[in-house]
């Protein structure tokens, strides 16, 4: 009877344990954007800021940019995901665009991916006839980039029972539009190893 | 007494003396003024044109209508039967002409194209004498009677005929002598010419065309003969979008030379072309149709902005002409004779 009593009691003490954790709700904080992510060995918030910083200052220097009297015209071509991961490498170019525009040394035409918002605006304005002619944004005057920006990532992915090791490639390359010259090329290297 | 006397004759003598110094002092150089939206004109730098030329007077120049020379192809098919008896020859002729744009004429008939079964014979160029030589058929005894008084001949050509046109447009131009107006030019109205019959090349003869006296004081004369004119429509897709654009361009390509009229030297000679475009997107699938009058007019634009390059480019006109050329047509037209101007009720 009383090992019976015991057991009751314990359960109850448990259930009420229980209780209290599922009525204090989940716990948010808000964590610092930029600290270092260290959650699992794949591709995160960490890889692509250390990716985007290193490539923007490295484009920076490359001497199609800093040696052009204007900024030049820059377009965002494809960067390919040659990794077994899903990784959204738009947002990685978005990221370089975004700090090379803070620059104020280059500027960016639309990208092939934003070409379908573009010739909707323009057929709005040229073709619906509700426009005030002098104001319209006429068909033909778009400005052509004098460069694209394109590259890759890849990735070597190594498992053992109690380690898994990952090594990131990103190459990006600057490629003059007219000449097909390659004016500028970087890479960044990351490896990752997680221990169990 | 006598002390106060010469003070005062030599008061009057230096009083003398600073007045002459005065009146014998040259004015003072006043600085050209620079006159507030007024931009001084480049140094012309021809040396058919020097700079005294220019400065004194402006040089007048005629621009003509741009000629043009058209071929046009006339598809011919004779069939002449003679008929000889003793001393008399009679003739039976029988031509079949059909007229065809030169470059159907080639797509077709004449290269053995698609259109060519629809045309009745093969054609040859009419031009060339062995083409043309007469070919004796031999005598068909069921069709034709061969005695010794009479013989009948039979003959057939077929061909084409090369038939030029020559004339003028009188709407490219105009642009153009706006340029030359703006660049301080005195623009003169130059005869038109019509085509003769049988005309030739000698049409473009402007050197007997100054001679006859068709372009009246001008000390230039501008001429263009039209070398291409193309329209084109294309279609294509827009990469990254759903959309297509369609292109419609009038292109007319014009060669130009400018002469001297007194010594029939050739002071500029460029090619110049002009280009009026009409991007629709999804026009092919909205069945757009561009306005011809507003290409010919982007057209005509382009073409002007072409030859003042290469006017400029060759020292004929300058790229800054100031204000010196507006302000010389200006006192041009101030300076004209009251009795030629006419009033208008």
């Amino acid at each position: 009877m009383k090992m019976h009593t015991k057991t009751i009691q314990l359960s109850s003490l448990v259930l009420f344990a229980g209780l209290l954790a599922a009525c204090s709700g989940p716990q948010v904080r808000y964590g610092d954007a930029k600290a270092v992510e260290t959650v699992n060995a794949n591709y995160g918030s960490t890889d692509l800021q250390i990716i985007a910083e290193a490539m923007t200052r490295s484009l920076l220097q490359s001497k199609a940019i800093s040696g052009s009297k204007d900024a030049p015209i820059v377009t965002l071509a494809d960067v390919k995901n040659k990794t077994s991961e899903y990784i959204d490498t738009r947002v990685i170019t978005d990221k370089i665009r975004t700090q090379l525009m803070k620059s104020g040394q280059v500027r960016f035409a639309v990208s092939v991916t934003e070409m379908q918002n573009q010739t909707d605006e323009l057929k709005r304005q040229n073709q619906s006839g509700l426009y005030k002619n002098s104001t319209i944004a006429k068909t033909g005057n778009m400005q052509g980039a004098q460069y694209r920006i394109e590259g890759s990532i890849a990735s070597i992915v190594k498992n053992t029972k109690d380690v898994k090791d990952v090594y990131y490639v990103f190459n990006l390359n600057l490629i003059n539009n007219e000449s097909g010259l390659l004016e500028w090329a970087d890479e960044k290297e990351i490896r990752k190893t997680a221990t169990r | 007494m006598q002390l106060i006397k010469r003070t005062l004759l030599v008061c009057s003598w230096f009083g003398l003396v600073a007045l002459l110094g005065c009146a014998s002092k040259p004015p003072a150089a006043v600085p050209e003024q620079a006159i507030v939206g007024q931009v001084p004109a480049d140094p012309p730098k021809n040396p058919v044109i020097n700079a005294e030329g220019l400065k004194a007077e402006a040089k007048s120049i005629a621009v003509t209508d741009i000629y043009f020379k058209k071929e046009g192809k006339n598809l011919v098919f004779i069939e002449e039967t003679r008929h000889k008896t003793n001393n008399n020859v009679t003739s039976t002729i029988t031509p079949k002409t059909i007229e065809v744009d030169a470059d159907k004429a080639d797509a077709s008939a004449l290269t053995g194209g698609p259109n060519s079964s629809q045309l009745p014979v093969k054609f040859t160029n009419l031009a060339d004498p062995q083409s043309t030589a007469p070919v004796i058929t031999p005598v068909d005894p069921q069709s034709s009677s061969n005695s010794a008084d009479s013989e009948t001949q039979s003959s057939k050509k077929s061909g084409y005929e090369s038939k030029m046109e020559y004339g003028e447009l009188r709407y490219l131009a105009n642009p153009i002598r706006g340029l030359l107006i703006k660049s301080g030019y005195k623009v003169v109205q130059a005869k038109s010419t019509v085509a003769m019959p049988n005309q030739g090349d000698e049409y473009f003869d402007i050197v007997k065309r100054i001679k006859a006296g068709d372009f009246g004081d001008a000390n230039y004369v501008l001429y263009g003969v039209m070398t291409e004119v193309s329209v084109t429509d294309n279609v294509d897709d827009i990469p990254g979008t759903k959309s297509s654009s369609q292109q419609v361009a009038f292109e007319v390509t014009v060669d130009f030379h400018v002469v001297d009229t007194q010594t029939n030297q050739i002071v500029a000679s460029f090619i110049a072309s002009g280009e009026g475009k009409e991007v629709r997107i999804d026009g092919r699938d909205n069945n757009f149709k561009p306005s011809m009058a507003k290409l010919m007019k982007l057209a005509s634009l382009d073409l002007a902005e072409d030859v003042r390059k290469n006017l400029a480019a060759q020292n004929f006109i300058t790229n800054n002409p100031g204000s010196a050329g507006y302000e010389r047509n200006l006192k041009r037209r101030l300076d004209d004779d009251a009795s030629t101007l006419k009033v208008y009720k």
